[in-house]
Formats: C-alpha cells, structure tokens, sequence
C-alpha cells in the first residue's frame, strides 16, 4: 500500500478537526493554546504534501513563516495568559465571563 | 545499517526494562489501598474542592524568552547553509533581521524583564514604595477637618501602621 | 546604500530580488518607525514619558501619509495598466520579487491607515494621562499593526497576506490587554486572541487549499489558473479551490466581524481601552476589508459567481442583525460595536457590487473605497467621544452617562451629533454618501433586492444612533443616577490610578473628579474628534473632493495591474 499525497492531506484535516474542537471544548487557556498549535501545524503538514505534489517550493518556504508565525502568536497569548493570572488564583476560559451583554 | 543494531538493540532493551519493572512492581509489589491512603492529604480539614492549579509565572517567562530567541535559529540556519549563493544581499538582510531580535533585547533589558529575584524587585523605583507614603499622607480622615491632631490621633496612627506593617 | 548592495548581487548565484525602495517609503516609516521609537525609548528612558512617543507616532502617520503622494505619482498611470506587471515602466507594479503590490488601491488604503494612526496617537495621548499609563509600547504597537495592515493591503501573494494579517492581529491583540490594571482589558484580550487566532488558522488552511489547487500562492498565478484564462491549467482542481475560498472568507469574516462571526466583537469593543477600540475598529477593520477585496476581487475573480452570494448572505445578515441588536444594547461601546458590524455588512455589500462583471464593477469599488475612508474617520472620532466621556477608569459607558453630555460640555456633544449622524448617513455628512454609493452601486448592478435590504437596515440602524443623540440632548431627570454613578465612579477612579490616589481621594470632591474629563477633556483628544468630525461634514458637502483619486483607485482594484 503506497502513502501517497492524499493521506498526509488527509492526516492533516483531521489534525486541524483535533484542534478546532480542541479549541473550543477544552477550558484551560494552556491546552486552548495547544489545540491552536495543532491547527496551524496541520496547516504546515497540508503546505508540505502539496508542496511535493506539485514539486515547488514555495510551499515549503510558507513552513517556515507559518512556524515563526505561530510562535509570535503562543508567545502573545501566553503573556495575556500570564496577566491574567497575576489577578486571579486560577483561570479557565468560563471565569472571563464579565463581559457579557 | 548493521552499525546501528547496537543502538536498536539498546532501545529495546531500554524499553523492556522500563515495562518490566512496572509489570514486577504491579504484581509483586502489596496493595491494600482504603479511602484514607488515597486521599490528598493525611491529616488536616478535608479540602471540599479541587486546590485551583498555580503556575508560576516566571517559567513562562522564560518559555517565551527562548521560543523568541529559538526561532530566529529557523532563519539563520537556511541562510548560513547557502550564505556564499546569498553573498552579500542575504548577509544584509540576515544582519537587519539580526538587529531587530537584539532590539527586541534592549527592549526586555529596558524594561528589567530579565533582573529577576526579591533584591532586584525591591531594587527598582517603584513611585508605590517611598518614604514619603504614610498613612498620615494616603489615608484620608473623615471630619477631622480644621482640627488640630491630638496626641491620642498620632498614637493611633503609628499603631495602624505598625498593624499595617505587621499585615 | 541597500539598493546598490541589491543591484551588486547580480553577479552571484542568487541574486536577490530587485527592491524599488523609493516605492516602499510608506510602509517602511510605519514599520522602521515603530521600532525606532522602541529602540530610542529603551536606550534613553527619559523619552518614556508621555508626550515624546505620541508626538512621534502623529509625526511618523504623516511623514509616511506624505510619502504617499510621490508614489501615487508613480503608480496612477491608468494608461499602463495593460502592460505586464512589474515591467519596469511607471504605473501599477509589483516588487521584491511580485510579493509587494503598489498600486492606486494600496496608495488609498495605506492613506486611510495613517489617518487612522494618526487620530488614535491624538486619543492615546490624553487617555495614558488620565488612567496615569505611560510608555511607548501603545504607540510602537500600534505602528506596527498600521505597517501590518499596509503589508495585508499590498500584498500580491497569499503568504505575505498571511504576515500582514499577523503582524496587524497580534499587535492589536497585545494592544487590547495592554491596561493591566483593568480586568475587563485582559479579558477582552485573551477574548480577541483565541479567536483572532482561530480566524488566523482558518485563514492559512485557506491558503493551503488554494496552493494546493493551483500551485501558487501569488494573486497572479491563482488568477491564472482560472478557468475563464486561455488553457484552462488541468492542476486547477475545484472542490479544492472551492474549500480554500470558503476557508479564506471564514477568516476574513472574522476579522471584519461579519455576522456569523461577530460574536467576539462587542465584548472585545467593551472591554479593551477605549482609543484602542478606536484603532481596531479603523484601522484593523480597513486593512480587513482592504486584503478582502483585493484577494477576492483579484485573485478570485475567475470564481466570483461561487463567493459572490456569501458575500451577499454576509453582508445581509451583518447589516440586518447588527442593527438589530444594537437595540438591544444599553452600553454605548456594545452598541457602537454592533453598529461597526453593521457598516461591515455595508462594505460587504459594496465589495459584492464591485465583483458585477459590468458597470457596476467600478461604483462599487468606489463605493468601498469611499466608505473606508468615511467610516475611519467617524468610527475613530465616535470611539474618541467615548474615550473622552468614559472618564477615569474608562468605565462610564452607559447610555446614562451620555445624558446631559449637551449640557456639561456642548461642543463634546454637538461633535458627537455630527459623527453619529453620519453614522445614521443623515444628508450633507460623508455616511450619507457612503451609504449613497453602495446602494447606487448595487442599483446599477441589478441588486434591487440588496439595495432594499441595506436601506432597511439604513433604516433600522439609524434608530440606534438617534438614542444616543436623543440621551446626549435630553433634558436631565436623571440626578439620582448621576450620583449613584459618580459614587462608584469615584472608587473605580481611585482604584484605576492608585499613585494619585493620595491626591485624588483628598482634594477632589466626587463630582468634580467624574466629570473632569468631560468638562476639560485633555486638547489632544479633543482635537481628534474635532477632526474627525470636520472631516465628516467636509467630505459630506464636497463629496466629489478628489474624486479622480477615488476612480483611479478603484480601477486599479478592479485590475489589479
């Protein structure tokens, strides 16, 4: 059985599937993070099989600003996690409730 | 190929011993477990909810300081690998790019992110923490206004900062 | 210096991409602009103060908006638009290797962003001062999410759209949680974040699915792959294709809060700091709509009757059910966020009739870019209204607290009036025309029907407008409410600024620190709502001022080269 573009392709949905209900499933601002990872990583994985498919490389390359990229962002939502914490004792997605309407 | 049967077979002894030694410990070791043994803790008032979960917050900084400085490792690389087909247009480009992650460093240091520990803390100006904040000057006295302050009234007050300091 | 270093490498093996730099001038100021002001205020912290980075944020957005007029000068050749893209020749052209796009649109767009840096700079300065903030990272953070969203408006090739949309998002997220003394900052923040980040992963699995269908990520190469090019590719695949669209809007729609994905939007607006609102809702929202157009207007082209009825479907609903349930709202920011998500239904509708294959093409691209310049303005000056009325703490956002504003300070309120009677489009204001041209867009696209729809919402979201209006000017009743809020105010006060707390809570009797900053508000602040809504009522009666630049632009959208 050959593992051809379609599997990676497809390995690659689910991961995204994981994470996006990952994201909006679990409470912990942490694994919330992680989920997200797990999104734009399964991006990365799709880049890569068609990248290979169509022989090019400009796939490739977007790997590389897609994981810089990603970085930035935990970084930022790590430091909003952060500040946060520093006024509460605990946090999960349902205490920041107080802006509702 | 056959060099690395060493390794190979390392691994799998590693991980027979690893899975051995919790199956022995499973079968070999007494269990005789009763609600006290499993609870949290052996003695004191018996916790009604789950303990909220602290992380501390330094090792996140730290995280994020070394995802920072660990990603620009994924640019440099390709370009030290082809620096001479880059010549001097990539040099340049790598330096700027260079420039802006020691900026974002001179801005950490700046802003003394990185002077950690009680003695740096208490070392940095903090307009909060001054001599000249008592609570004769931040506590405001209700209906004392145009009287003079007795002795009782100073008493009073060193006693409430001393409860202050104590607090 | 760089130039010559770039034409010198010609002789190696890679040589480097050709840069125009003269062209880039207006994005590089914002971006070498912010972090010059974070380098100088780090080495030499006697320039952290207050005054120093505003003023160099205000001189940066013009320096960078002046720039503009050369390179329109250079790129407004209608008559080259047939030529090849990036021939060399004056007129519309790419650069750094057809990553960057300059073009007419771009110009328009970039100058759009820069009033909207430069009016929020206005606001952020007496804002810091009030809530006793200081520091430079508000203004370097808003550079950098202008010189995102220049890079998301000229971008000609989806990964660099990609950065753009990145850089403009996580600096405004930042910039959301940026009050550390408000919980209800951090938490819009962390609110903004999770899903600014989910759209921004929905956006890239779109750029993934279009690669993949077409084998490029620049404009042109998925515009060539198109089944209406001569020699239809046989890599064009479309279900794949079909996917990463729907994909690529789902991300979009986020950022412009669009209405099934609105629902970020008011807790956002309500909780993050009044002058940052002011930005996100601008410029963040314009550089949206800017890379939404160009992307789907451009490169999309060949499957606009797939996307058009989305946009339609979105643009309907974000009119109708922002209107609606701005109703709803008693707090001014809530409701003036679901007001901003009903002008983003307007200029779906707008991008809609600019995807008309016929004459409406060109209204409608013109209608969007005049509502994106209309809509900056009075958005940021309406956000600065509630900067100014939100007091310390920047928590008085009742409609009650409008109440008597016409009383207190009359020029706060008449210029409040000014700005949200635009909002409504009321006659001789820029809403009006705004509005006006992406009806008539529609109309001479044959859309009766969703000409009908936004006037109806036209309609409905103009009741909305005229409560505040209506609070601002009543006759006050409401004095036992007053000094209810003006107890809490005072606390919250005290609390929001704890280094004055020994001044404040001594000195100051409760009414006079409430009312403070709408009685005196700091001059900046006014001066940028004062601004915004001279600009208004000047674009309302001379709506054909520079209307050239307006078609030049809009063509140069619609061809893109």
């Amino acid at each position: 059985m050959r593992v051809t573009e379609t599997w990676y392709l497809t390995l690659s949905a689910l991961l995204f599937t994981v994470g996006f209900v990952g994201l909006l499933v679990r409470r912990n601002p942490l694994v919330m993070f992680m989920s997200l990872e797990l999104m734009l990583n399964a991006v990365n994985i799709s880049f890569v099989a068609f990248a290979n498919k169509l022989d090019d490389i400009a796939g490739q390359t977007a790997v590389f600003f897609v994981l810089v990229v990603a970085a930035a962002e935990v970084v930022v939502g790590l430091s909003i996690v952060v500040a946060v914490m520093r006024r509460r004792p605990s946090i999960t997605a349902d205490d920041l409730r107080s802006l509702k309407g | 190929m056959a060099q690395y049967l060493p390794v190979l077979a390392l691994l799998v002894l590693a991980g027979l011993f690893a899975g051995l030694s919790f199956v022995a410990s499973k079968i070999f070791a007494p269990r005789n477990p009763t609600a006290e043994k499993l609870a949290p803790y052996e003695c004191g008032i018996t916790p009604g909810r789950d303990l909220p979960e602290r992380f501390p917050v330094r090792f996140y900084l730290v995280a994020m300081l070394f995802v920072i400085f660990d990603i620009e490792i994924v640019f440099l690389y390709p370009w030290a690998v082809n620096y001479q087909e880059l010549g001097l247009f990539g040099l340049v480009s790598v330096l700027i790019f260079s420039a802006l992650v020691f900026e974002s460093f001179v801005y950490l240091i700046s802003k003394g992110a990185l002077d950690w520990g009680p003695l740096q803390v208490s070392r940095r100006q903090d307009p909060m923490r001054s001599a000249d904040r008592t609570t004769a000057s931040t506590v405001r006295r209700v209906g004392q206004d145009g009287r003079t302050v007795t002795v009782l009234d100073a008493g009073v007050a060193a006693e409430e900062a001393g409860s202050g300091v104590a607090a | 210096m760089i130039a010559l270093v770039a034409q010198d490498t010609q002789t190696v093996a890679l040589p480097g991409p050709p840069v125009v730099w003269s062209l880039l001038w207006p994005f590089l100021i914002l971006a070498v602009g912010g972090v010059l002001l974070v380098t100088v205020t780090s080495v030499v912290p006697v320039l952290r103060g207050r005054s120093f980075p505003a003023a160099f944020t205000c001189l940066t957005a013009l320096a960078s908006g002046l720039s503009l007029i050369p390179v329109w000068q250079r790129v407004d050749r209608l008559d080259l638009v047939g030529g090849t893209i990036g021939s060399g020749t004056e007129g519309p052209r790419s650069l750094v290797s057809g990553a960057y796009a300059v073009d007419g649109f771009t110009v328009f767009v970039t100058g759009v962003i820069c009033v909207s840096v430069f009016l929020t700079a206005l606001l952020l300065d007496g804002y810091l001062r009030r809530e006793g903030l200081d520091g430079p990272e508000w203004y370097v953070l808003m550079l950098m999410s202008a010189s995102g969203g220049v890079l998301l408006a000229s971008a000609n090739d989806l990964i660099v759209s990609f950065l753009g949309l990145e850089i403009l998002s996580i600096a405004a997220y930042v910039m959301a949680a940026l009050h550390l003394r408000r919980a209800e900052s951090q938490e819009a923040g962390f609110k903004y974040f999770v899903l600014g980040a989910l759209a921004s992963a929905f956006f890239l699995y779109g750029i993934a699915l279009v690669y993949g269908a077409t084998g490029s990520t620049t404009l042109q190469g998925i515009f060539a792959a198109g089944p209406n090019a001569a020699g239809l590719d046989p890599r064009t695949d479309s279900s794949l294709i079909l996917a990463g669209m729907a994909l690529l809007l789902v991300g979009f729609a986020f950022k412009v809060s669009a209405v099934p994905f609105h629902f970020w939007a008011p807790d956002v607006y309500q909780g993050a700091p009044s002058p940052v609102v002011a930005f996100m809702a601008s410029g963040v929202k314009v550089a949206g709509f800017a890379g939404l157009a160009r992307i789907f207007l451009y490169a999309f082209q060949p499957y606009w009757a797939d996307w058009r009825p989305a946009i339609a479907a979105l643009a309907v609903l974000s009119t109708i059910v922002g209107g609606l349930l701005a109703l709803a709202q008693r707090n001014v920011k809530r409701m003036l966020a679901y007001s901003s998500i009903n002008h983003a239904g307007f200029m779906l509708l707008a991008i809609h009739a600019a995807a008309s294959p016929d004459d409406g093409g060109q209204r409608g691209a013109e209608a969007l870019l005049f509502y994106l310049l209309a809509y900056t303005v009075m958005v940021t000056g309406t956000f600065g209204v509630a900067t100014i009325v939100g007091g310390r703490g920047d928590g008085r956002h009742d409609l009650d607290d409008y109440r008597g504003l016409s009383r207190s300070n009359p020029l706060l309120a008449g210029v409040m009036a000014i700005l949200l009677f635009s909002q409504a489009g009321v006659p001789f204001t820029s809403g009006f025309f705004a509005k006006f041209r992406v009806i008539g867009a529609l109309a001479s696209d044959g859309s009766y029907a969703l000409g009908g729809a936004a006037m109806l919402a036209a309609v409905i979201s103009a009741v909305l407008y005229l409560r505040i209006v209506v609070s601002m000017f009543l006759i006050d009743n409401g004095e036992a409410h007053e000094a209810d809020h003006e107890a809490v105010d005072a606390v919250a006060g005290g609390r929001a600024a704890p280094e004055a707390e020994g001044d404040t809570l001594v000195e100051a009797s409760p009414e006079a620190s409430v009312l403070t900053s709408v009685r005196a508000p700091a001059p900046t602040a006014l001066l940028a709502v004062c601004l915004a809504a001279a600009v208004t009522l000047v674009l309302g009666l001379l709506p054909d001022l520079g209307g050239g630049i307006l078609s030049d632009a809009a063509s140069a959208l619609l061809l893109a080269g």
